[in-house]
């Protein structure tokens, strides 16, 4: 897959798992089956990671979207109710005026953004080879010291306030 | 078409859903959803940048990761926040959440 040519058939079925599952999740009526559409979004974009020869980036993606996040967000869904006693599900569905405009704006920026792609996309290298992990992680102490503590700290703080949200109910008791 | 073309228009598609999701999506959970769309939608250009023009390529890859560490961190919070939410108003319809409103 050096030469820009012919597209591989693989990116094709990558690309479908993207596009089948990303709209799954955003118009999927249960929030569980909304979910199950972002895991193989997730998937898809692992995949398109691996063809990009960056194997470590979609270990990464696996791991922490797919293992961390999804469980988040399916406790989201576990621990809420909606206004009519179930969980999981958007009770009321949205107005066809609404839905137009949420097309419309999604369209607009995907139209604007991707003629300028198109005009102004510089012309691509073949792809280089893979880079070594010593060699990210040497890029993360060396240059990116800063932003691997600040993403640190962000991570605690983020932690620590999600524990101190979760305690305010039980104190006011 | 390039295959640095195609990547960035999958990133486009993802970050257009993601814009549709959390435009018309009544709960919280479900605009948390679309969030996600949009921030992978961003790794992948990122990664895809960096592997395919003269950019370094360390910086790309970290880039990502240091994206997903703060997906991480934002799924936390948000799922805290949406705990308190549905405990004080009982719902987390983004409709009946409107304390604010005049």
């Amino acid at each position: 897959m050096d030469q820009p040519t012919g597209i591989h058939p693989v990116y094709w079925l990558y690309f479908a798992l993207i596009i089948g599952g990303g709209t799954v999740a955003v118009t999927a009526k249960s929030l569980v089956r909304a979910l199950a559409g972002l895991i193989i979004t997730f998937f898809g974009v692992a995949g398109v990671y691996l063809l990009m020869a960056a194997p470590f980036i979609a270990i990464m993606q696996i791991l922490i979207y797919i293992g961390a996040v999804t469980i988040l967000i399916f406790f989201a869904i576990m621990l809420t109710r909606s206004s009519e006693g179930e969980s999981g599900s958007e009770s009321r569905s949205a107005k066809t005026g609404r839905i137009f405009l949420s097309i419309w704006s999604a369209l607009f920026v995907f139209l604007v953004m991707s003629a300028v792609i198109l005009r102004h996309m510089p012309e691509p290298l073949p792809l280089k080879p893979e880079i070594a992990i010593a060699r990210l992680g040497e890029f993360l102490t060396g240059p990116f010291t800063l932003s691997f503590e600040l993403i640190s700290v962000v991570l605690f703080v983020a932690m620590a306030g999600a524990v101190l949200l979760g305690f305010e109910r039980r104190k006011a008791k | 078409m390039s295959y640095l073309v195609l990547y960035h228009l999958t990133a486009l598609v993802l970050l257009g859903l993601g814009i549709y999701g959390i435009t018309s999506r009544k709960s919280l959970v479900g605009m948390l959803i679309s969030v996600e769309l949009m921030l992978n939608g961003a790794g992948l250009a990122l990664v895809a940048s960096s592997r395919l023009t003269p950019a370094l390529d360390e910086l790309g890859q970290i880039g990502t990761l240091l994206v997903m560490g703060l997906a991480a961190a934002e799924a936390t919070l948000v799922l805290a926040i949406i705990l308190v939410v549905s405990r004080r108003f009982g719902t987390t319809e983004v409709a009946d959440i409107a304390t604010l409103k005049g």
